[in-house]
């Protein structure tokens, strides 16, 4: 009797924590979805009136600076992986495979950077990025992208490679490579899946930045994270709008996740 | 085919010393077991042979040409890891083939050297799976493979056999030893067993702390080993160790411990004598010790109470509570009727007698 009382308040546990993480995680982009579908006068009352509208989207797709700051986004995000990865897996390679002061040193640099606040540094680059005179350009929102990934992803990448065993690498060595050869040939190949994961992750990453994109980037390129939060005007919120953005901004990031979450999911296991 | 020789070579990791100033000749065709616990420096020395490990002092040569600086890919060799080292992301094929590609072999005698290294192991099925699809006895036999193709003038084996379980791994020593004879290239095999440096080897090098302790051919090894450690190392179960105190008496030399008393021959006797420690260790091998009285002039008795019985069915292993130890006796007819706990006698035969100094461990002769 008493087992079987266990048993239901167990169940009901269970129950209530999975209702509370579903209400968490899904009903914020209910809301927002739902918001995003209103006409403006209906965003403070979500639940009621049956107006729905697609005039946000239509009205979002033909603001230039919307549509600029998405393709900026999607560059930015593209260009951060592509260079991030490329330094991430020699470094992360290094981290695993060699030993000596280099690597001790390299480790040291990326720990440290690591542990300070990620905040703390955006004030800094922003004065370095208007010295240099790369405020508001690619180049100066990349650099600092590429530099927080490096720090973050090299030990995500030391991991994959103290994953793969090197006797497949002397191997290698034994069957007439070189040691780049024998990186290039059998390691790289072997932590496919972990790069894979890895890219996936760091595109996501720099698409969902905001605070580098708010401090960093100004009219020139601006950023689909921090040009979404300029629907906050003097007058009033515009939350249909923003709603509206907010959506579209989701729907590479839900692509590149349905698409890639395989890859991630084998990654992360190896 | 080609020799190896090493001179004096010792290996440093820091300060810290793992292979002193081992000199070794490996004849050319000759299979060569290093064989040791863990930590004895036998596949470090076998790493260092490959390239794989930096040598810090000393010369090793391959065919005659000093190798010491040379890259592991320069040195014509192949090895087999105890982890197979397959390429993961590969075919067998292309596994088979990566050694000979980075040769740039033409593609047609790839193909050939390909099918003869698969018809010697039985792989054509498997060709065109992935490593993982394989199981371990596969896997090995496709990295044997992928040693075989190459015709490289040395073979370095890495504990081959130690991912397998026991009954494919005395399978596959079998089936090494087949390859052997349709392969006879110089090869430098490592292991921690026993067996496999005792069946496999022309000779053996039996390795402690980083020393050789001695090398030798397998019989060479098992009846006069140079030391206490290469006694108790080699031969199942091992060989028992008494502390025994020397005495003469009426000329002629006994060996007594508490309890117990045996006779030593003439010829061992002279050369105790001559060592002149009163005190020394002595080994006998289980099979060497007998259950009963013994006969006239071929050994001597002691008893003891039984302490523990082995039945394994091909024989008896019995210990006896004797001379403050546990003395193991082995090859007892299996059928034999002994309780626990119960006095016995057994008799050991005189012939089959080691000593050892206690000081320095090594073999009086």
């Amino acid at each position: 009797m008493i087992g079987l009382v266990v048993a239901a308040v167990k169940r009901a546990i269970f129950a209530i924590s999975l209702l509370a993480v579903f209400v968490l995680f899904v009903g914020p982009v209910a809301i927002l979805v739902v918001t995003s579908i209103r006409p403006a006068s209906g965003v403070y009352y979500i639940w009621r009136g049956t107006n729905f509208t697609f005039s946000n989207f239509i009205d979002v797709v033909h603001q230039s600076q919307v549509m600029q700051a998405m393709w900026n986004s999607f560059v930015l995000s593209t260009l951060a992986t592509i260079f991030s990865l490329g330094i991430t897996v020699g470094s992360g390679y290094m981290l695993s495979r060699f030993g000596g002061w280099i690597q001790r040193s390299w480790f040291a640099t990326i720990y440290i950077f690591r542990t300070v606040p990620y905040i703390s540094w955006v004030l800094p680059l922003y004065l370095v990025n208007t010295r240099l005179g790369i405020y508001d350009t690619m180049l100066g929102l990349l650099l600092p992208h590429i530099a927080v990934h490096v720090c973050f992803f090299s030990w995500l990448m030391k991991g994959f490679f103290d994953g793969i065993n090197p006797s497949m690498e002397y191997a290698a060595l034994i069957d007439g490579c070189t040691r780049w050869g024998a990186f290039r040939r059998v390691a790289l190949p072997a932590a496919l899946p972990g790069i894979a994961a890895l890219s996936i992750l760091c595109w996501l990453a720099t698409w969902n930045e905001f605070l580098f994109a708010l401090i960093l980037s100004g009219q020139r390129t601006p950023l689909i994270t921090s040009t979404m939060a300029q629907f906050v005007t003097e007058t009033g919120t515009e939350w249909n709008l923003m709603s509206a953005t907010a959506v579209l901004a989701m729907l590479p990031a839900l692509l590149v996740t349905i698409f890639g979450q395989k890859h991630v999911i084998r990654g992360l296991r190896m | 085919m080609a020799e190896v020789v090493l001179r004096d070579v010792v290996k440093k990791y820091g300060t810290v010393p793992v292979v002193h100033e081992v000199n070794l000749d490996i004849a050319d065709g000759e299979f060569m077991v290093l064989v040791g616990p863990s930590g004895c420096g036998k596949s470090t020395t076998l790493r260092m042979i490959a390239g794989l490990e930096t040598i810090t002092s000393g010369t090793i040569s391959i065919g005659e040409k000093v190798v010491n600086e040379l890259p592991p890919k320069d040195r014509d060799i192949a090895m087999v890891f105890q982890n197979y080292a397959l390429y993961q992301h590969m075919t067998v094929f292309d596994n088979l083939a990566f050694g000979l590609r980075n040769r740039k072999v033409p593609d047609a005698e790839i193909k050939a050297e390909v099918a003869r290294a698969t018809r010697m192991l039985g792989l054509d099925p498997l060709l065109s799976r992935k490593p993982f699809q394989l199981s371990g006895g596969q896997q090995q036999r496709v990295a044997l493979g992928r040693c075989i193709v190459r015709r490289p003038q040395l073979f370095l084996f890495d504990e081959p056999l130690s991912n397998l379980d026991a009954k494919l791994r005395a399978q596959m020593r079998i089936e090494l030893k087949a390859l052997r004879e349709r392969v006879p290239t110089t090869s430098v095999y490592v292991t921690h067993d026993q067996v496999e440096a005792m069946t496999l080897g022309d000779r053996v090098v039996v390795m402690k702390d980083g020393w050789i302790q001695q090398v030798g051919t397998p019989l060479e090894i098992y009846n006069r080993p140079a030391t206490r450690f290469v006694a108790g190392f080699i031969g199942a179960p091992a060989m028992n160790f008494i502390d025994v105190e020397l005495a003469d008496e009426q000329g002629q030399l006994r060996a007594r411990a508490k309890d117990f008393d045996i006779g030593v021959a003439p010829q061992q006797a002279d050369c105790l004598r001559k060592h002149g420690a009163k005190g020394v260790t002595m080994g006998v091998r289980p099979e060497h010790i007998h259950l009963g009285a013994a006969p006239d002039g071929k050994g001597s008795s002691f008893s003891g109470q039984v302490k523990v019985t082995e039945q394994l069915g091909s024989e008896l292993v019995v210990g006896l509570d004797a001379a403050e130890s546990t003395i193991m006796a082995s090859r007892i007819a299996p059928e034999t009727d002994i309780a626990l706990h119960a006095p016995a006698e057994m008799w050991i035969e005189q012939r089959a007698l080691h000593f050892f100094d206690r000081k320095n461990e090594a073999a009086i002769r």
